[in-house]
């Protein structure tokens, strides 16, 4: 935290000093006019009865909090600085299940135990940096992505064009990202070595428990995007835009704390857990090709619609199709409510298994039922202030906007989620 | 994917014929007509990549950058 607070303070220097180099020249109107801040908060909880750590049964209690910041300032009239820092503090039960054995509960899938594992803090900064062309015809971006959690770290970078054209009508962009990531794995107890030597005794089942287990030899996780974006506007009430990514992933694609068990193996328990027979096994790339359209019309000044779609194919057999819409009706020049629903259905990867069904000679599997069959609904409200003369103001420090939202998530595979997100934004003059 | 090769061909159908001068934006400039997540919906689309085994095509991540998938 240290560190983005330095990128911030550094960041915000660097800037003024360019922005006064600057104040002889012609007078440009700039692409940022102020300074702007964001504090962006969610809160996010979820439970269900297929954790992935668990081998697809138990509990899947989460909660998760992500205070964040974005700064944007303008740098002379044509190029904005953004900084964006945030953390995702969470906890879990089914991730404090990867060494259930902690002595103070009964060790049970359905009950969250007290290790380190239970929770844990990413931490990432997302500086960024565009430059407009005079005209505004031309935007240049570059990116870069830095991210920390206790078992995964990660460093990314892109940039991106967009051609402005038509007077303005239609925008064409280009972009592409990398990300180099690599995971620290924390293999489920049982799995790592000396395990049998501490617990041998208390393990019960016909047999020997002899997990097929091997630790993974590749730990890096590479990912890179191409994405093409096309928009419209076809009349003054209504435009479109289009947009298709391609993704490529190679290395360390399965998750190494998420256990499986076999159906041609013999069941072991320590209490009421079952031993893993073995990590996920998932293949070592994936391709990916999402591509999804929006629409905007407004009814009239009050009542707008907006709406998105979106299909999804990739490698591992899964095809999904998303469709969501949002209606916002102004009930005044400052409040804003809208009503959002989302739909969501997916095929299962060919590689998912429920508990007990795999097989120990299958070459890849895995029992977490984000890659099984499902659909979702999505619905919720939100409710905005804005007040673009920013009339409340502290010293040089005036409010713009406040936003809230809260969803509520359903899938047909049990799970059940709540989201709220709080946002307020302020321009320093 | 011919649905979407015809999307894109009418899409850029309208490109060369359309042109809404700026004096005339008053309701496309209006934020809420944005062609692009809200801020706040950043969140959401974050546990969706968690929870769903799909990712992108609506300007967020595609993948990367978490052990999400």
């Amino acid at each position: 935290m240290k560190n983005i607070l330095m990128l911030l303070v550094v960041g915000g220097m660097g800037c003024s000093l360019l922005a006064q180099e600057n104040k002889s020249q012609e007078y440009v109107k700039k692409v940022l006019e102020n300074t702007e801040v964001e504090l962006l908060y969610s809160y996010y909880n979820q439970d269900g009865t297929h954790a992935s750590v668990t081998g697809g049964e138990g509990t899947e209690q989460l909660t998760d909090m992500t205070p964040t910041i974005v700064v944007s300032i303008p740098v002379g009239e044509n190029n904005v600085l953004t900084l964006d820092a945030g953390l995702s503090a969470y906890t879990s039960a089914s991730s404090s299940n990867i060494n259930p054995f902690d002595g103070r509960n009964p060790a049970s899938p359905w009950i969250e135990s007290s290790g380190a594992s239970r929770s844990d803090v990413l931490s990432y900064v997302h500086p960024s940096f565009s430059h407009s062309s005079k005209d505004r015809n031309n935007i240049l971006s570059v990116n870069a992505a830095l991210s920390n959690e206790f078992d995964y770290n990660s460093i990314g970078f892109g940039g991106g064009y967009t051609r402005l054209m038509n007077d303005k009508n239609t925008e064409l962009g280009v972009s592409g990202q990398v990300y180099l990531d690599k995971y620290n794995p924390q293999y489920p107890i049982e799995l790592r070595s000396g395990f049998t030597g501490s617990f041998g005794s208390s393990i019960t089942g016909n047999g020997t428990y002899t997990p097929q287990f091997v630790p993974f030899a590749q730990l890096k996780r590479n990912s890179y995007s191409g994405s093409l974006t096309l928009s419209q506007i076809f009349t003054k009430k209504f435009q479109a835009s289009l947009s298709m990514d391609f993704v490529f992933q190679e290395g360390l694609l399965s998750t190494p704390h998420q256990r499986v068990y076999f159906a041609d193996k013999g069941d072991f328990f320590i209490e009421d857990f079952q031993l893993a027979d073995d990590a996920e096994r998932l293949p070592f790339n994936r391709y990916k090709l999402p591509i999804g359209a929006r629409i905007s019309y407004a009814f009239n000044e009050a009542v707008t619609f907006r709406g998105y779609m979106r299909y999804y194919y990739d490698t591992w057999g899964i095809n999904s199709t998303t469709a969501s819409v949002e209606i916002p009706i102004k009930i005044s020049d400052k409040f804003t409510v809208y009503p959002m629903y989302r739909y969501y259905v997916q095929t299962a990867s060919k590689y998912f298994f429920p508990k007990d069904v795999a097989l120990s000679t299958d070459l890849y599997y895995t029992s977490d039922y984000d890659l099984s069959a499902f659909n979702a609904h999505q619905y919720g409200f939100g409710i905005s202030y804005k007040d673009i003369f920013t009339t409340a103001k502290i010293w040089k420090i005036g409010l713009k906007s406040i936003d809230f939202r809260f969803n509520h998530y359903e899938r047909s595979t049990d799970l059940k989620a709540n989201i709220f997100g709080l946002g307020f934004k302020f321009i320093v003059e | 994917m011919k649905k979407i090769m015809l999307c894109v061909l009418g899409l850029l159908s309208f490109t060369s014929c359309v042109a809404v001068r700026e004096y005339e934006k008053v309701s496309l400039n209006d934020e809420e007509m944005k062609l692009s997540s809200k801020d706040l919906e950043r969140f959401e689309t974050n546990f969706q990549i968690y929870r769903e085994g799909s990712a992108g095509g609506n300007g967020g991540k595609t993948g990367g950058g978490c052990g999400c998938n």
